[in-house]
């Protein structure tokens, strides 16, 4: 997929999201908490079969791990990160729903360590002399 | 993931270390929300839980600032400028959001008429610009 695309891809779902998000808390509509996260279940499952599809695709025979994509420890992250942040997203809509009793903190906890993880990558990327030390 | 930092730091605009500011930001406020919301005795006020999000944005203007002064300084007048004020635009439709969800969740009985659409009306000026900058940029 070239940038464009994927820009236009996240894009749409993000629109889509914030006036689903924005008509539900001004009390336009009545929908379900789950109903309005639609956008991010579909654009992470998206996210989440692509990944798979690629770190499938390095157990095909002859293929080349040196050419130039990133390795398996990262994109492991990456899925591990989709799952932090779906597993967020599902308790905040639980709770929202009032299905489930349990405190923000405990709901936080997914995003907590998506954004600590995330801020570690960013962080090596910065100083990217310790990374090889 | 689905973009690359490289081409995150071409569509946003941003630094590598602008954005590791403003995920820090984002994760200090997300634990202050939490803290505000379990807590129904607490005296944090609003306020001083979006502080994190006012104080990233003070941040990154001033490292845009010193960023933009020294292209300039090295001759790259025309990127310096083009930089400054794409940043310092973001910065404020990002802004001008937080002040507004601020002051609808700090002062619910007299900010009745802020509904949020108007609230989240810069993000959505913000996405029209963020997608003409990705055709500029691809």
């Amino acid at each position: 997929m070239s940038l464009a695309q994927r820009v236009l891809l996240t894009w749409v779902f993000t629109l889509v999201f914030l006036i689903m998000l924005v008509l539900k808390l001004d009390g336009k509509v009545q929908w379900n908490w789950f109903l309005i996260f639609l956008p991010v279940w579909v654009f992470d499952s998206i996210l989440v079969l692509m990944l798979a599809i690629k770190m499938a695709g390095r157990c095909k025979p002859g293929y080349d791990p040196h050419n130039g994509s990133p390795d398996l420890r990262l994109r492991a992250w990456y899925l591990t990160a989709m799952l932090l942040k779906l597993g967020f997203c599902l308790t905040l809509c639980a709770k929202l729903e009032r299905l489930a009793d349990v405190k923000l903190t405990f709901v936080c906890i997914p995003l907590w360590t998506m954004l600590l993880g995330a801020l570690v990558e960013l962080g090596l990327n910065i100083f990217p002399e310790r990374r090889e030390a | 993931m689905l973009f690359s930092l490289r081409e995150l730091v071409q569509w946003l605009g941003f630094a590598t270390f602008e954005l590791f500011l403003h995920l820090l930001a984002l994760l200090v406020f997300s634990m202050l929300v939490a803290l505000k919301a379990d807590m129904s005795t607490s005296t944090l006020s609003w306020w001083m839980v979006f502080i994190p999000l006012f104080a990233a944005d003070g941040l990154s203007t001033y490292f845009t600032t010193i960023v933009s002064i020294r292209l300039y300084q090295e001759n790259e007048k025309r990127l310096a400028v083009l930089r400054l004020l794409w940043v310092l635009t973001v910065l404020s439709l990002k802004l001008v959001c937080e002040v507004l969800l601020c002051q609808k969740l700090a002062e619910q009985e007299q900010a009745r008429d802020l509904w949020f659409g108007l609230i989240v009306s810069p993000l959505f000026i913000l996405l029209q610009l963020l997608m003409i900058r990705a055709c500029r940029v691809n």
